[in-house]
């Protein structure tokens, strides 16, 4: 006789054995979410500022789960001794945790119709929008720690991986601090547009950002993906063997892009305007 | 596809698995597989999606029988209502074939408790306790199977 039984993983965070088993298990969580979002928002024409009330959530789970992928992808670069402190568990347990409980409250509200960052409507609301805050900070703090461990880790395959270990380290810790500054200006606004019509009926396909006015969400955006796109980058650097000064050049331009885009949505113009 | 078609669909593909559970031989590795992962999982999904998309549109709730029926008035409520009971009562349904099995207890006394069950879900749930309770009080412990 066979017998199936459902193979269940250890119920626990972080250990020893097993340091990125948090960033494994939010990626699941994200990745599963996302099936029946995507299926709610075939069946639900409900909208919310113009576009589906299913595409932020859909678009926060893209971006998490692009998140903790990317530090699997990046944990290579990580000395063992360096995950196996307290401090890197606790750190990226917390990172999962919070992020897991922002896509569960996201995707709550998306399924109410209400908002749920900038909803000050119910003090609850207002309570869990505060507290977002402190899990997004968490999570930036998670993936700078990530960063610097990366860049105190010696560096692998004799040099042949230069760029690609010090893009890391730079994208993660620069990233990190550029999405700290522009969210957390973010949420000392009303809402991330700045002039322009309050829709995203008139927004950009899929992102929404404002073809009429001031919009911090691409700066955000270009920020959080700091983290991925100088790595892929330094990817092709090291394959044409570049030296690793192209790393810091890149990476350079790169924050100076980012803070052009932030510094434009402050003055109050779209990103790309509309006609 | 209208609900009525989603709904057919979800009871052709429960209304199967049940038919392995009571008739065929438990010994073929991809059955079990399939109806406890795979039909639960699609049910599970559907499930949720109707929940996240239509749950908060309509009126009522869980704390009265006024309140109940108001959120089944809704066919995409209902039938993520149908949908949660095709999917518990068929892993409790596979849950009583593997402990059923584990204890020895005879296809034929299985097969009504399983129908039972896939009716009735608590009834064949309840026979199940006690047909169970009875293997237990009345075979000695030295001739029972090898027990997990």
């Amino acid at each position: 006789m066979t017998t199936v039984t459902l193979p269940l993983p250890p119920a626990h965070l972080a250990t020893a054995a097993d340091p990125m088993a948090p960033a494994r298990q939010a990626l699941a969580v994200m990745a599963v979410l996302a099936v029946p979002t995507m299926l709610a928002a075939g069946l639900d024409d409900r909208l919310l500022n113009g576009v589906s009330v299913w595409s932020k959530p859909l678009k926060f789970q893209a971006a998490l789960l692009l998140h903790f992928a990317t530090l699997l992808w990046l944990a290579p670069l990580l000395a063992a001794e360096r995950m196996s402190t307290r401090l890197f568990r606790i750190s990226l347990s917390t990172a999962a945790l919070m992020a897991i409980l922002e896509i569960a409250y996201i995707t709550l509200q998306a399924a109410r119709g209400r908002t749920s960052h900038f909803n000050t409507d119910t003090p609850l609301e207002q309570a869990l929008y505060s507290l977002m805050g402190v899990g997004a900070t968490a999570i930036v703090a998670a993936s700078f720690l990530f960063g610097w461990l990366i860049w105190r880790s010696p560096s692998p395959g004799d040099g042949r991986r230069a760029n690609f270990k010090t893009a890391a380290a730079l994208g993660l810790m620069a990233g990190s601090v550029l999405t700290l500054v522009i969210g957390g200006y973010l949420g000392s606004q009303a809402s991330h547009w700045i002039g322009g019509d309050p829709t995203d009926a008139t927004g950009l396909p899929i992102t929404g950002w404002s073809t009429t006015g001031g919009d911090l969400r691409p700066a955000h955006f270009l920020a959080t993906h700091m983290m991925q796109v100088v790595p892929v980058i330094a990817l092709v650097l090291d394959r044409l063997r570049i030296p690793v000064a192209a790393t810091w050049l890149a990476a350079a331009t790169y924050l100076a892009i980012t803070v052009a885009v932030a510094l434009q949505a402050v003055m109050g113009s779209p990103l790309i305007a509309g006609g | 596809m209208t609900w009525e078609t989603a709904f057919s669909i979800a009871n052709l593909m429960a209304g199967l698995c049940w038919m392995v559970l009571i008739v065929l031989p438990r010994g073929w590795p991809v059955l079990p597989a399939i109806i406890r992962l795979a039909v639960p999982l699609l049910l599970a999904i559907a499930y949720s999606a109707l929940v996240l998309a239509f749950f908060f549109t309509v009126d009522g709730g869980f704390d009265s029988i006024a309140h109940v029926r108001t959120l089944f008035q809704s066919d995409p409520v209902l039938l993520a209502g149908w949908l949660h009971y095709l999917a518990f009562d068929l892993l409790i349904g596979a849950w009583i074939a593997d402990k059923a099995d584990q204890d020895r207890i005879s296809r034929l006394i299985q097969a009504p408790i399983l129908f039972a069950t896939f009716m009735f879900g608590p009834l064949g749930w309840l026979l199940f306790q006690a047909v169970s309770l009875g293997q237990h009080l009345l075979v000695a412990p030295a001739a029972q199977g090898v027990r997990s």
